[in-house]
């Protein structure tokens, strides 16, 4: 069975998302580091543009967007495919990029008639290339493909962890890579067997191809496993809290909104698009119980953090857990129920409002440092005096973790919670609403030392308004997500025959 | 749109637009007693004018839809009065001391969700105004700032989201069995579902722990009384009707099953009998009040669930009357604390008013509280219910009493706020609104004849009750018997000493736990384990 693959009309916008930021990447080599004040604007601004286009694109079409790479065939040529999905996290990587580099902008910059600096230079080069990474792990059409730019999301996302210096920030970088690059090896080694097996690593043709048999299971449950070591879910956590606790404000907002759901992207794209035929329930409900045990071992984690950056971190631990029940909730569906679709979306709503709200709490948190040069919770007191539009973002961005309307997050739960009700998934539920009450306890924990007394003797220098308001400004936007109707989005079926549109009516 | 349906709109809109006002515009903070007058003033015109069944759906994405019955209407608008009313008096109440402008904030957002729950038609909408009433007086019980209000804030705040939990649950079930998220459709969607029972007993948890009923209402006597006086009214007053007209939306008389209808009169009964007996060991008036509200709403539960099992389509309007009487004579009883305790000199003006309101709750005749429990005589009917509804407002009669004792031994103030007629007048509009509405609503409302009220037979059937509680406090008095001081929330306590070591005992277990697996060969055995159960279950 071969599928031809055409490039469709736009289909180049693809192609540029991914080389972009590199062509960028490689000027500032070229021409140094002086010049990052001239060709990071345009570069950011462009990539934004063609997201944008690509977005609209195919919300006007409602049809995939495809770029056949020389016009070789798959399994032989490299195809590059835009469905509802993969757009929807282009947008949102596209904000939050742009977002964090505003926000970075006077703290990476570089002055065309200064030496050249190493912390900008390598800032924005990594910038640059973790997005390239993402938008072709966005596209990617066939797993080998993915695997690249899954091992250039890391590469460029490592070293942001170590930005700072330091022996603490190298240690949980270093964490980080070996963790990272045992996980790459195990998706490779998947990989390889489903190649051997198959004969293509083309996702449409592997739909077709992959049968329940032994060597499909083995290689799924390792290449789901690298990638679970990636997304840092419990307990494979371990990397986690330290790496984007010790990062930049700017990078941790990009670690733990983007670079985590990068690779959960792909398990996604593993067990609904590569190997729909193997997905067994018990296998589902292990993703699920994996993602329970996320939810309620990280929020309380985070409620016993003293560090600020490192509750956040927890908190991230916790929210990546409520993503793992979208497998059994919409696996399980039967197959013409509209809560397979409320569970499909909810589940996409719940990433992209962590996403928003942890990129705006990170920044905040990044701005209280800065302000204050204090990074204890205990020693928040005075930040709603001095900073109450930072206050106000950090609470809003909370409203979402928590999961209180009208907010994404609130959305999201409340689709998934639906979904989990109606096919019986009691226990899914209770964890889901016991991880918002603990996480409501954290996020009330750090507003009420916000609200208290500033300490004697503490000093305060001012921040630039303009980072203030990027960062409230992602937060809102997660709040607004809860603005969406509390019903299936088509756009995010948009080139997925599994789960049509007709059957979400 | 109609003006009708404008006036939903500008009910839950006006609070909203007068905050960002507000925080637009600093000089207004100046005005605080007629903004907080003002702004629930379009609720009040909407309870008056909007006809029955006017509706308003929000255009845009958020779908926001609106709607006004005879239930709601009498609640919101009772509700609204209060929190003019309270409003108008807070500044002034709260003192020379900063942080008003905090508190503005606060009271209009809760004002916002206040009035919101009562309009709601759709789940979304009442959950969203449940959540912002519930969560947004976490500010007003928090004001005063000393260590009691910052504990007693907290408490407040695990039980409202607790109460979230329980109704998050309960209206998942209904809006997965309900064609639509109207909360009409869900309700009646409800009865053929297999998680009937689950829901409404989530609901009922949910809307009976906004209603403080036993074992429930363990923060309602430590939150009540910690807000400013002002607050406190609101609070006791309108805030936990949003529990009342949840189990009239949610729980209609003819889809819910009886043996709920049981349940309700119960846990409604005991509470009744609870919060009067709890109430009587307290020292400081104002706890007084808060259980004395625990032991109203308990009456409301037993009424309710009564008509649930008489399946009296009267009912919910009989309730809302009720609760309407308990919204205006709490309201001015707690404003009553309020200004006793920042101008001493006014209590000789009020003793007298504020024992006709307080004795209301025990029946006094041509009271409103007289013709309160007039109208739940129907559903209360004349066999055994009937009569511990009166052994009720004997009770009731007692916590009055004793609570009357307190306000006349209140210390005096230790600094003078300066007088302010105004805030006098204000207090008598709400104390005679306490009297009077209940008068001019009865015949329209309840459909009864006020004559029947004043007959020889009624006023024997509301005195014997108050000259039991006459004599029970005087017995009382008399036997200088020292009751046990049991502290405000009084379950709570005992309670708290088992469940917060255990619970700060897991969370240790689970740090512990969690740092293990932060180390590598932990790590490595997990994931090669979690890899061959994963290949393991999808072989088998």
């Amino acid at each position: 069975m071969t599928v031809v693959v055409a490039t469709t009309a736009g289909g180049f916008l693809l192609v540029l998302a991914i080389i972009l930021p590199v062509t960028a990447i490689l000027l500032i080599m070229a021409l140094g580091g002086r010049w990052l004040a001239r060709i990071v604007p345009v570069a950011l601004f462009a990539n934004l543009c063609v997201s944008a286009a690509v977005a609209w694109l195919v919300a006007r079409t409602g049809e995939p967007l495809a770029y056949v790479v020389g016009n070789w065939q798959p399994p032989l040529g490299i195809a590059l495919r835009a469905d509802g999905i993969s757009v929807a996290m282009m947008v949102m990587t596209a904000v939050i990029i742009c977002a964090a580099a505003i926000f970075a902008w006077s703290e990476y910059s570089q002055r065309h008639d200064e030496p050249e600096a190493r912390a900008p230079f390598v800032f924005w080069c990594l910038i640059l290339a973790i997005w390239s990474a993402l938008n072709a792990l966005y596209l990617g059409a066939d797993l080998f493909n993915l695997y690249v730019a899954l091992e250039l999301v890391t590469f460029a996302a490592v070293p942001m962890v170590c930005l700072k210096g330091g022996a603490t920030t190298l240690k949980a970088a270093l964490r980080y890579l070996l963790f990272a690059v045992l996980g790459s090896m195990l998706y490779l080694l998947g990989t390889v067997m489903i190649y051997g097996a198959y004969g293509s690593l083309d996702i449409s043709m592997l739909a077709g191809r992959v049968r329940a048999e032994p060597v499909a299971w083995i290689a799924a449950s390792l290449m789901t496993m690298g990638l679970l070591a990636k997304t840092a879910l419990f307990p494979l956590h371990l990397w986690l809290p330290p790496a984007h606790a010790g990062a930049p404000a700017a990078g941790s907002a990009v670690l733990s909104a983007l670079v985590v759901k990068g690779s959960f992207f792909l398990v996604v794209r593993l067990w609904f698009d590569a190997m729909p035929a193997l997905r067994d329930p018990a296998a589902m409900q292990i993703l699920a119980a994996m993602g329970a045990m996320a939810v309620l071992a990280g929020s309380v984690m985070a409620l016993r953090q003293q560090q600020l950056k490192l509750l956040i971190a927890y908190s991230t631990v916790a929210q990546i857990g409520y993503l793992f029940f979208m497998f059994p909730l919409v696996s399980l569906a039967a197959p013409q129920a509209m809560w397979a679709g409320q569970a499909w979306t909810g589940g996409w709503l719940q990433l992209f409002a962590h996403a928003f709200a942890k990129a705006g709490m990170f920044m905040a948190a990044g701005l209280i440092a800065d302000a204050t040069g204090r990074h204890r919770i205990a020693d928040l007191g005075g930040t709603a005096q001095r900073m109450p539009l930072t206050t106000l973002t950090f609470a809003l961005a909370g409203l979402s973790l928590i999961g209180i309307p009208p907010s994404g997050g609130f959305s999201a739960k409340w689709m998934l919670l639906v979904a989990a009700t109606q096919e019986g998934q009691w226990l899914w539920a209770l964890v889901m609403v016991a991880g918002g009450l603990i996480a409501a306890g954290y996020i009330f924990m750090v507003i009420g030392k916000m609200l208290a007394d500033p300490l004697a003797g503490s000093d305060f220098k001012p921040v630039a308004r303009y980072r203030e308001i990027v960062a409230f400004s992602l937060a809102v936007v997660a709040v607004l997500l809860g603005l969406l109707p509390l019903e299936p989005l088509e756009f995010l079926q948009i080139g997925r025959p599994a789960l049509a549109i007709a059957e979400l009516q | 749109m109609t003006m009708d349906s404008a006036l939903l709109g500008l009910a839950v809109a006006m609070p909203l637009a007068l905050l960002a006002a507000l925080l637009a515009v600093p000089w207004l903070g100046k005005q605080l007693p007629v903004l907080l007058a003002l702004a629930p003033v379009p609720a009040v015109l909407a309870a008056i004018l909007s006809t029955d069944g006017t509706t308003l759906s929000w255009p845009g994405v958020l779908a926001i839809n609106l709607a006004l019955d005879q239930p709601g209407a009498l609640l919101l608008g009772a509700s609204a009065l209060l929190w003019s009313v309270a409003g108008f008096c807070a500044p002034a109440l709260l003192g020379e001391r900063p942080g008003k402008g905090s508190f503005a904030a606060w009271w209009l957002l809760t004002l916002s969700g206040s009035m919101g729950v009562f309009l709601a038609a759709d789940i979304f909408s009442f959950y969203l105004f449940f959540t912002v009433v519930s969560l947004a007086a976490y500010g007003l019980v928090a004001h005063e700032g000393h260590a009691q209000a910052k504990a007693a804030a907290k408490v407040y705040f695990a039980a409202s989201l607790l109460g979230e939990a329980f109704l998050l649950f309960g209206l998942v079930m209904l809006a997965a069995a309900a064609p639509s998220l109207m909360i009409a459709d869900a309700v009646q969607a409800i009865g053929g579902s297999p998680w009937r029972d689950a829901a409404i007993c989530c609901l009922v948890l949910g809307f009976g722990l906004k209603m403080g009923l036993v074992p429930l209402h363990f923060w309602l006597p430590i939150a009540h009384p910690a807000a400013p006086a002002p607050a406190s009214a609101v609070l006791s007053g309108a805030i936990i009707k949003a529990g009342v007209i949840g189990l009239i939306r949610f729980l209609p008389v003819g889809d819910t099953p009886l043996g709920w209808g049981e349940v309700l009169v119960v846990i409604g009964f005991v509470t009744a009998f609870w919060g009067v007996a709890l109430g009587i060991t307290q020292r400081n008036p104002k706890a007084v009040l808060a259980y004395s509200s625990v032991s109203q709403m308990g009456l409301v539960a037993a009424v309710f669930g009564m008509g649930i099992v008489g399946a009296a389509a009267s009912m919910p309007v009989a309730v809302a009357y009720y609760a309407l009487h308990h919204v205006l004579a709490k309201g001015a009883l707690f404003l009553a604390v309020g200004i006793v305790a920042a101008y001493g000199g006014a209590l000789r003006y009020l003793l007298l008013p504020v024992a006709v309101i307080a004795l209301g709750f025990g029946g006094l005749p041509l009271t409103g509280g007289a013709l309160a429990k007039y109208a739940i005589k129907p559903e209360l009917g004349y066999g055994w219910a009937g009569l511990l509804g009166s052994l009720s407002a004997a009770g009731s009669t007692l916590l009055m009493l004793h609570f009357l004792r307190l306000l006349a031994v209140m210390p005096k103030p230790a600094t003078a706020h300066r007088f302010k007629t105004s805030v006098m007048i204000a207090w008598a509009a709400i104390a005679l609104a306490a009297v009077a509405l209940p008068w001019l609503l009865f015949e329209p409302v309840t459909g009864l004849r006020l004559a029947d009220t004043l007959s020889v037979g009624a006023w024997w059937k509301a005195i014997w009750p108050m000259a039991i509680g006459a004599a029970l406090a005087a017995a009382l008095s008399w036997s200088r018997l020292q009751l046990p001081a049991v502290p405000p929330g009084d379950v709570l306590h005992p309670v708290g000493r088992v469940l917060v070591p255990s619970g700060a005992r897991l969370a240790l277990a689970i740090d512990h736990l969690e740092s293990r697996t932060r180390q590598w060969p932990v790590a490595g055995m997990l994931l090669v384990l979690i890899a061959v159960s994963l290949a393991v279950v999808m072989a088998t």
